[in-house]
């Protein structure tokens, strides 16, 4: 490792590595340090001087977030001097400031206000008048009280280094500098980052404000619902409402420190739906109506019907469900049905991905400490958010080489050290090109780019000192990924370790891809059974394979697509009500906690279908405790051996599940397929050349368990405020009524609103 | 006051995606000014033709910024960032006549409260605001380097010195 030095603060010595920050010393050999500014992972901004400490033989303080620990420093951080100086600081934030805590959306959790209680003067001598700005909203869902800025600029960090946006500046200058947009309105995708770092109630999440105070809400630990990186988070319940979700804690230790996406942050809206099925619905004639019914009723009719169709019965589960409904729902396929025939409804496939796997899976902080990126098709600001937040990172702080090879100028290629334009639908030939450089002319001319970029694409791998991260996702054909998966010597470096990382796209896709295994594809389960158990709706691309069958039950949370051919449908609980585990993209299994109970009669899916395989005469033994599940996953699974709660308790420890390596294959099967797709592509072919909007996409209104797309943000191409979605959920014109669908929405029937008022 | 300009933030103006277009030859001397800076560091090119924009349009308005975003590569709040850091870009459309008034030290000294009450009166407008025809605007501004010769005004590119409230007289009728 790195050379130690020796510094001295407050009279002890210590050795740190050289070029470590003395703020972060400090703080971690237990020296409290004030700060607003400072933000570990950001540039630097020093502009708050609250971190002033004593250096000697240094005129003046000097600000300990900018210095860098050197051999033999002394350093003092509290002395009569210091406290004075922040107590000047402390005041001058205080200038231009109200001093109306108790109206504060943030006020309880609120940065300035635990620093001055702590570090201020109890008097104002500043007897000016204030600098007085309107309330106002920055977009539906960032609302914005300017007076209460301190300028540290960590929202304008944050929208430009996470996220890539640059959709918050500071304008104007001085007293008078504002953080702002041109036009007054966000224009992008509404992550809601700048309000997580935000130390004071300038940035505000404008769903969740003045619906509660923080200290009345019950914070519940858990994991993200939409994307697969398995971000940490807290839902702040209270009486069994849902009112908002923050990153995991305030401070960075996480896993995703305060990162969070749109879809996490924002899309919680469906747990307390109206629209939730409230209890469970029979049809009892094709074609008839769902009929509420008792439980006792459903799963005894369910039961009987299963049962009638004896081995003919399907089950399907949903890369959305926990591990341990997916586990339950196998079980049920084995051990009461006594079929192969189950399946998982992820739209990709992630199997030939793990069997073919040859070098070990990336931890996100691996990704932001790699030296070389590569990144084949994908799109992971849309899908993996916070995997492209580690990837932005790792170029912009770290200087690592990030390779991007896309059919189309994704806004991540703007950090490419090269990236690699190919010709639509040619992610094969690279596949190949990559395997066997003999023929690059041949490939490069199917890929639509210069042999030489093949060249400088081997060259960057080969000179890499330090870790590559190889990154591509299911929008690869089966074939490519079985190859890059085995290929993990073709991306050797000088002394670098090869690391992959699968791009899937479902909170639980790769513990979907673990439990289910032996698993037959979705299609196969659809068309050979007579009778379907189906966890989680499927695609509705999906659905017309369930016309003409006997019998399906569906365990789902709304009605959708997929319960519309459902003979029983059972109303299952969303992830903010069940105990659990996800396996995020890097095999990390995190817990899922249960914030609220049940909304309406719901029932927590795993509990569903125990309930059936014991009206079928089965028992799991798992005595209606999800503890017990777990047990059972660890006791079977070899990948989560010996793994119980209690050891996935500390998120910001997380335990990764190992994913087994396998050596070289002959793949020449792939291969050939690979060859054979290959030729069929024309030289010829049209570039695309629109860099895709990211969060802008219209996704489609969809709760945890029916998995169709994710659900629709923002109107694709709409980037005007006056066409905003008021929230995730909500679509409204400039006056507040609700908008009539676009030709955008309606081509993806968004029907659900909520009316929630906004005012502008 | 200059900064009355500046702090024109508000959720009034209406965004749209109107670019501005200019002349060849303007376009040719905005890319001269792009040769001065490492291709990667664009941006920084962003002042000089800010100023370009407002000698053109006679200030920083929509179709000006959305044309520098797409001429830099940057986005429009980048633009406005440094649009509203200096006081000299004008941020609201401004008269035919830009009256500025020095007001710092020396020529406060030396009378410019007089001539800013004398020329508001004549004008019937506030510091910061435009007259109803069109035709001037007024703002107070920092020193601008000609304190010995003060109290001074700038009207275009224009410095008057050694004002009295006559010689404005003579001045702003003489203007059209
Ligand atoms: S921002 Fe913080 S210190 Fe300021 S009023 Fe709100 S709670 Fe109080
Ligand atoms: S809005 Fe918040 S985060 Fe941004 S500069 Fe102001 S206080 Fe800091
Ligand atoms: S934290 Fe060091 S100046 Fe703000
Ligand atoms: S003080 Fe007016 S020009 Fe210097």
């Amino acid at each position: 490792m790195s050379e130690l030095i020796k510094v001295t603060i407050n009279e002890q010595d210590f050795e740190v590595e050289k070029g470590a920050r003395l703020i972060d010393v400090c703080r971690e050999k237990g020296f409290n340090i004030p700060s607003f500014c400072y933000y570990s992972d950001l540039a630097l901004q020093a502009s708050c001087r609250m971190c002033l400490v004593r250096i000697e033989k240094m005129p003046k303080l000097q600000t300990s977030c900018t210095i860098t620990c050197t051999d033999g420093m002394i350093v003092t951080t509290q002395s009569e001097e210091i406290e004075k100086a922040q107590r000047a600081m402390s005041e001058f934030l205080l200038a231009n400031h109200p001093l109306d805590c108790p109206v504060c959306d943030r006020g309880g959790e609120c940065e300035l206000q635990e620093m001055i209680f702590d570090w201020g003067d109890v008097e104002e001598r500043f007897t000016e008048k204030k600098n007085v700005e309107p309330e106002k909203f920055l977009s539906p869902i960032v609302a914005n009280d300017p007076q209460r800025c301190i300028v540290c600029k960590r929202c304008t960090r944050v929208c430009d280094e996470w996220m890539g946006e640059d959709a918050i500046e500071a304008g104007n200058r001085g007293v008078n500098t504002v953080i702002g947009t041109y036009g007054g309105w966000l224009n992008c995708s509404q992550c809601g980052n700048c309000i997580e770092v935000c130390p004071t109630g300038t940035l505000l999440d404008g769903v969740y404000r003045h619906e509660t105070r923080p200290w009345e809400l019950d914070q519940t630990i858990t994991t993200d619902v939409y994307g697969s990186d398995g971000m940490q988070l807290s839902i702040g319940s209270r009486g069994g409402l849902v009112h908002r979700i923050v990153a995991r804690d305030r401070y960075v230790n996480g896993l995703n420190g305060e990162f969070l996406d749109v879809k996490a942050r924002f899309a919680h809206e469906f747990v307390n739906h109206p629209d939730r099925i409230k209890t469970p619905l029979i049809r009892y004639k094709k074609g008839g109506k769902l009929i509420p019914a008792t439980w006792d009723e459903a799963i005894h009719f369910v039961g009987q019907k299963l049962t009638e169709s004896g081995k003919n019965v399907g089950v399907v589960a949903s890369p959305r469900l926990t591990n341990e409904a997916i586990f339950t729902l196998k079980r049920f396929a084995k051990e009461v049905v006594g079929t192969d025939n189950y399946a998982v409804s992820d739209r990709y496939d992630l199997s030939v991905f793990f069997d073919n796997l040859s070098a070990p899976l990336a931890t996100h902080k691996e990704i932001r400490k790699a030296k070389t990126l590569v990144l084949i098709g994908g799109e992971p600001e849309e899908e993996q958010t916070f995997t492209a937040k580690q990837m932005r990172q790792a170029v912009r702080n770290d200087g690592a080489k990030l390779i991007i090879v896309n059919h189309t100028p994704i806004r991540l290629s703007a950090q490419a050290s090269q990236f690699i334009h190919i010709n639509p639908n040619s992610y094969d030939a690279f596949v190949l090109a990559l395997t066997d450089s003999a023929n690059d002319d041949a490939n490069a001319k199917k890929l639509g780019i210069e042999t030489k970029d093949l060249a400088d694409f081997r060259q960057t791998l080969s000179e890499t000192e330090g870790d590559t991260v190889v990154m591509f996702g299911g929008d690869l054909s089966p074939q490519a990924q079985s190859v890059l998966a085995n290929s993990a010597d073709a991306f050797d470096g000088t002394n670098a370790k090869v690391l992959f990382h699968p791009l899937p796209l479902y909170n639980n896709s790769v513990g979907a891809n673990d439990l289910m295994e032996g698993k037959k594809s979705l299609s196969e389960v659809l068309k050979n059974s007579k009778a379907l158990l189906i966890g989680g709706s499927l695609q509705e691309a999906d659905t017309n394979l369930l016309a003409n069958k006997d019998f399906i039950v569906v365990q789902e949370l709304f009605e959708t697509e997929t319960t519309k051919y459902a003979d029983v449908v059972l109303p299952a609980a969303s992830f903010a009500e069940v105990d659990g585990t996800f396996t995020n993209n890097t095999g990390f299994v995190q817990r899922v906690r249960q914030a609220i109970e049940p909304v309406n009669q719901s029932k927590a899916d795993w509990m569903i279908t125990t309930l059936i395989a014991r009206e079928m005469g089965a028992d799991f033994g798992y005595n209606f405790s999800a503890t017990m599940v777990f047990k059972a996953i660890a006791d079977s699974v070899s990948a989560y051996e010996g793994l119980r709660y209690p050891a996935l308790k500390d998120e910001s420890k997380p335990v990764q599940v190992k994913h087994a390596i396998s050596a070289k294959k002959d793949l020449s099967k792939e291969f050939d397929v690979l060859k054979s797709n290959v030729e069929k592509l024309s030289d010829e072919a049209n570039k695309l050349t629109a860099t895709p909007r990211v969060g802008h996409k219209l996704h489609r209104l969809t709760t945890l368990t029916s998995k169709t797309a994710q659900f629709h943000l923002l109107a694709h191409g709409n980037p005007k405020p006056e066409n905003l979605l008021v929230s995730p959920l909500v679509q409204f014109n400039l006056d507040g009524t609700p908008r009539t669908e676009t030709a955008d929405a309606a081509a993806v029937g968004v029907t659900d609103r909520i009316n929630l008022k906004v005012e502008y | 006051m200059a900064s009355a300009l500046a702090t024109d933030f508000t959720n009034k103006i209406v965004y749209t995606d109107e670019v501005a277009e200019f002349s060849p030859e303007v376009v040719e001397e905005m890319k001269s000014h792009l040769v001065k800076y490492p291709p990667e560091r664009k941006r920084s090119a962003l002042i000089p033709l800010l100023f370009v924009v407002q000698r053109e349009r006679g200030w920083i308005d929509n179709a000006g910024v959305n044309f520098l975003a797409k001429f830099l590569e940057l986005e429009v709040t980048d633009v406005w960032e440094t649009a509203t850091f200096y006081s000299m870009f004008n941020l609201r459309k401004i008269g035919r006549h830009h009256i500025q008034i020095c007001k710092t030290l020396s020529c406060k000294i030396m009378g410019e409260p007089e001539i800013t009450e004398h020329i508001c009166n004549k004008l019937n407008i506030h510091p910061g605001e435009t007259t109803a025809d069109g035709k001037f605007t007024v703002t107070l501004v920092e020193c601008l380097g000609s304190c010995g010769t003060a109290p001074m005004m700038q009207i275009g590119f224009d410095y008057h010195e050694d004002l009295t409230t006559e010689k404005v007289d003579q001045i702003l009728d003489s203007l059209k």
